[in-house]
């Protein structure tokens, strides 16, 4: 192997193990310095690309999998033939309609945090605030400041509405947040339903919409919200 | 009634997702971040590719060409999502027009910095082969299955990558020290 040859396969394999690239550094000096120097750039390279990883990701996408999943099995349950399936889906799709139509704000919310979302209530790792503001920035709100322990982001449809869906897990159970945007309830009121109890309060350019067990929990995790949209702008 | 053996084994198929994802789920990022140069567009092209992976989990045989496969994957998902993009206007008026290489001084950002502008800047025909080499680790010959062109090609493009890569790097040293 003569330099030109070597200088072309440094410039390909700079970390090469080949018997004759390996040889004609021994012979070489110039161009082992320009191999050591190679090896040195490759390290830099590698350590530049290695950008940082969401620190949720793997768990993100755990969840839409298993979201993914318990959707389609719900899809395909029963078991009666594509056409029981569809007759009933005619019928769920009529009746569906009336009832999410006449259904109040908090049971759509508590309906759609069971349903395919219900993972997210076992999520305890922070998600990074970065990712907040742009669920957010999504739904056409930028926010500066964000509260601390959040747990999971989503920007999901809650019936007709359109959300954020977050988790906020506290010392008594997992406290589930929704930022409804652009849908005012009227003032603030409290509901019951299936064991969970949650509060609705109309907030800049929304309403937030809070589920748990606990509800001693509500006032703390309201005034931190109420916080940071009073100074959020519309993108 | 089905027999025992031909219906498929749901946890162990589990329990190889899981593992899939969790052991290549941080490469697969990094490549969309360098294919795409958006973070949030990143996350949206990995999570899509580990969904249709498990949708297709049963022809993956070999686990050491997982990772390829992979990369096949999330590369058609991202020349999908390039199919369905429209593009968005808006007046010139309105746009904050900086160079971006303002944004990547020395001082600010340091060497990795500079590499990472530097890569923003080399011709995508250039840092894909480059990037399937560094990051993923794959061969000449891999690089060429997976882009479809020869491994002669390969081999000319990681060797103008990193010519082109130096050469915007020094460039940018001397204007350091110039100013």
């Amino acid at each position: 192997m003569n330099c030109l040859e070597f200088r072309r396969e440094l410039n390909i394999h700079p970390q090469s193990t080949d018997a004759d690239f390996v040889a004609h550094t021994r012979e070489c000096p110039r161009c082992a310095q320009a191999q050591a120097d190679a090896v040195a750039f490759e390290v830099t390279l590698g350590r530049a690309l290695a950008i940082p990883v969401p620190s949720n990701l793997a768990e993100s996408i755990l969840l839409a999998q298993a979201t993914q999943q318990r959707r389609e099995r719900r899809r395909w349950a029963g078991g009666a033939g594509w056409l029981t399936l569809a007759a009933a889906a005619v019928i769920a799709v009529g009746v569906g309609w009336r009832v999410t139509r006449a259904q109040p704000l908090g049971d759509v919310a508590i309906a759609h945090m069971l349903g395919e979302e219900a993972p997210a209530l076992a999520m305890t790792a922070p998600v990074a605030d970065d990712a907040v503001r742009k669920a957010f920035a999504k739904r056409g709100i930028e926010i500066a400041q964000v509260p601390a322990d959040i747990s999971y982001v989503q920007c999901c449809p809650v019936g007709k509405y359109k959300s954020v869906h977050m988790v906020m897990p506290r010392a008594n159970g997992p406290v589930t947040v929704m930022y409804v945007v652009d849908d005012h309830v009227a003032s603030r009121s409290d509901f019951a339903h299936d064991g969970w109890l949650g509060r609705s309060v109309p907030m800049a350019h929304g309403t937030l919409v809070m589920i748990g067990h606990d509800a001693s929990q509500f006032a703390q995790i309201e005034q931190q919200w109420q916080s940071t949209l009073q100074t959020a702008t519309r993108i | 009634m089905a027999s025992v053996g031909s219906k498929p084994d749901v946890s162990s198929k589990q329990r190889q997702f899981d593992a899939l994802v969790r052991s290549l789920s941080g490469d697969l990022y990094r490549y969309a971040y360098w294919l795409c140069n958006e973070d949030a567009l990143a996350h949206d092209l990995v999570q899509e590719t580990f969904l249709r992976a498990w949708r297709s989990l049963d022809s993956l045989r070999d686990t050491a060409s997982a990772k390829a496969w992979l990369i096949t994957i999330l590369r058609r998902e991202h020349a999908r999502l390039y199919e369905r993009k429209t593009p968005q206007f808006a007046d010139v008026d309105d746009v904050d027009i900086a160079d971006e290489r303002d944004a990547y001084t020395p001082e600010s950002v340091g060497e990795d910095g500079l590499i990472r502008a530097a890569m923003h800047r080399l011709d995508a025909k250039y840092r894909e082969p480059l990037l399937m080499q560094v990051l993923g680790g794959f061969s000449c010959d891999e690089i060429a299955r997976e882009l479809n062109i020869t491994p002669a090609a390969v081999m000319t493009q990681v060797f103008r990558a990193r010519q082109k890569l130096k050469s915007m790097l020094s460039g940018d040293v001397k204007e350091a020290q110039l100013s």
